[in-house]
């Protein structure tokens, strides 16, 4: 992509009906420029720039990122603060425009063909409130249906069908600003899902829910993409959310994309144990003993002994535990240490950042 | 997230000016305190004008009420319509709803344009309320030929209308910077009573042409069709100039605030 700015509205094509045309069969499964080939992915972004200011107080947001992502997948973007998340989500939507790159939605080039692009797009951007409070949840979902380019009578089955499995069927008819903050954001998904989007821009969908609503709402997002293919790309810090979620996370740092895996792949080999070790028989001696068996990733060295911490496989971990044994090392106390996604997060961004 | 039995048709401008407008009616009617309280303020500053003026100016106010009046029912609608566009960009920013208008297969522009046309209905409503009120507290009468009157009002505050897409695309750019634009609503009391000058040139300013017919209707009674044709295709020349050049501000404002990444923002 040039610097050349179309945006979501220079399409040529001469009415939104025309357009959806194209978005409706696809999602009736009939074949329409290849779209709807399975590996096709339902994103691809190849080489996206975005840079805001000038000179010395210019700030690089997104530096070259690339991914894509298939078909009824959930995929995280994890990062820090200003990492560039929400800006390379909105560089995707066409609500920034990127200063160079390539976007293409189920293999629409978002910039030759804005509207049809994003007719199978919507967002949850920044939280829960994307809809009109003053109106009743249906009356939401028949507005932004419309909106997305789908004449909601044709779609009212489908939108009770969408109520029933959000368990939000029983506030249809009630104004948004009477429900809870949990519902509230049932309804948020509802309305983004109502015109039919195949993806899904998911922004800390979860901010501001007690445990137990952010329970439910990551079990509806899995649930959804599993049973209707719906594609998912969700920013979050709540790592809860990203490693029950999602198929993959994509770690963002400075504008740039620091690891792309799936959970387990981030966090590091199954057969990886990290132990806490403390006892008052750790000295310098026994340490160089331990060192010839184990890597030893942490020394603290204690009033009486040491605490070690000790990264190994399941064999080293138990010729670990024989060299204590023939040692007679009394431990007075064993912490297994499970890494999770915010250590990992910790450690990409601090190598990247270093 | 495609459909197992049903097959979504696609949604046409039809659709979208219907969704639009019903919402602002379902808003109107569920929550009317707000136009309520629109129209009892606008209803105050009438007794004021009303009542202060014929204290200082006695029976010189009383000679020129039905100009007043019509000045002041066409000033309620440009405000309502301009005001109403500008506010209505800050409010969708603020409840995250903006984007998803950007996002539309219709296009933002559009959208908003309808729901200006949408807020331009139902501050006719209100400012016919209004007018009613007006002719009663004061005791006037006017030539109220309602084709005539939709007709020249309409494309009187069409006019405003374009005004108020720029101030809003620019609402969008610079953001906070409502206070500053609405200052622009005392200029719609020079435009309206522009015509009293009698400055040729005023006629190619929004409102002014159309007050100068609405006028001529409602006090004078002269119906639509009685009109010269010059005198109607500037009044429709001069709407669909200003609203063409509001509109072309506000998609560039908004592409513009899309390059600077700031669209969203508030």
């Amino acid at each position: 992509m040039t610097t050349r700015d179309p945006g979501p509205e220079a399409d040529g094509r001469s009415s939104a009906a025309t357009r959806r045309e194209r978005h409706v069969s696809v999602a009736g499964g009939r074949s329409d420029e290849g779209t709807d080939k399975d590996d096709v992915p339902a994103v691809a972004v190849d080489d996206l720039h975005k840079r805001f200011g000038t000179g010395a107080d210019a700030v690089t947001a997104v530096d070259g990122v690339s991914f894509e992502v298939e078909r009824g997948s959930v995929v995280g973007l994890l990062g820090p603060n200003g990492a560039g998340k929400t800006t390379l989500i909105k560089s995707i939507l066409g609500t920034v425009v990127p200063d160079r790159g390539s976007v293409r939605i189920m293999g629409i080039d978002a910039r030759d063909a804005p509207r049809a692009a994003y007719a199978r797009v919507d967002a949850m951007l920044e939280g829960a409130r994307n809809d009109y409070w003053r109106l009743t949840v249906r009356e939401n979902l028949r507005y932004f249906a419309t909106i997305s380019g789908v004449d909601p009578a044709s779609v009212a089955d489908r939108h009770e069908r969408l109520l029933e499995r959000l368990d939000i069927a029983d506030k249809a008819d009630e104004p948004v600003r009477n429900l809870s903050r949990g519902m509230k954001s049932k309804v948020s998904l509802a309305s983004v899902l109502a015109g039919g989007a195949e993806v899904v821009f998911l922004d800390e969908p979860t901010l501001g829910l007690d445990v137990e609503s952010a329970r439910t709402f990551r079990a509806e997002i899995r649930r959804l993409a599993a049973e209707t293919g719906l594609t998912v790309i969700l920013s979050s810090h709540d790592m809860d959310v990203v490693e029950t979620v999602c198929d993959r996370v994509i770690v963002v740092s400075a504008g740039r994309i620091v690891a792309d895996d799936t959970v387990d792949g981030l966090l590091g080999p199954g057969d990886t144990h990290t132990v806490r070790l403390t006892s008052p028989a750790f000295d310098r001696r026994l340490l160089a003993t331990l060192r010839d068996r184990v890597e030893i990733t942490a020394v603290d060295r204690l009033d009486r002994g040491a605490r070690i911490e000790v990264t190994t496989d399941t064999e080293g971990l138990y010729a670990l535990m024989a060299t204590l044994g023939d040692h007679d090392v009394p431990l007075s106390r064993m912490r297994t240490v499970e890494r999770d996604l915010s250590d990992v997060l910790v450690d990409l961004t601090a190598a990247e950042a270093a | 997230m495609a459909p197992a039995d049903d097959d979504p048709l696609p949604a046409g401008y039809r659709h979208l000016a219907w969704a639009v407008l019903y919402r602002e009616y379902l808003v109107f009617v569920r929550y009317p305190a707000n136009a309520v309280g629109g129209m009892v303020v606008a209803l105050f500053f009438f007794g004021v004008l009303f009542y202060g003026g014929r204290m200082v100016a006695g029976r010189a106010l009383t000679d020129s009420i039905e100009g007043l009046l019509v000045g002041y029912f066409l000033w309620t609608l440009s405000v309502g319509a301009y005001s109403a566009i500008a506010n209505d960009i800050g409010s969708e920013v603020q409840w995250g709803t903006l984007e998803r208008h950007v996002t539309s297969p219709f296009g933002f522009a559009p959208v908003v344009l309808l729901k200006g046309v949408a807020k331009l209905v139902r501050t006719f409503l209100t400012s016919g309320v209004v007018l009613a009120v007006m002719l009663v507290v004061s005791g006037t009468t006017l030539q109220l030929d309602v084709l005539t009157v939709v007709v020249v009002a309409g494309f009187s505050v069409t006019s405003v209308l374009g005004v108020g897409l720029a101030a809003g695309g620019i609402a969008v750019l610079y953001k906070r910077i409502g206070n500053w634009l609405n200052l622009l609503q005392f200029g719609f009391v020079l435009l309206i009573s522009a015509p009293a000058f009698d400055l040729g040139w005023t006629r190619l300013l929004p409102l002014a042409h159309g007050s100068a017919l609405l006028q001529r209707a409602m006090v004078d009674g002269v119906r639509l069709w009685e009109f010269g044709a010059v005198d109607l295709v500037l009044l429709v020349a001069v709407a669909g100039a200003y609203l063409g050049a509001g509109y072309a501000v506000f998609r560039y404002t908004t592409r513009r605030a899309r390059r600077l990444g700031v669209l969203g923002d508030y």
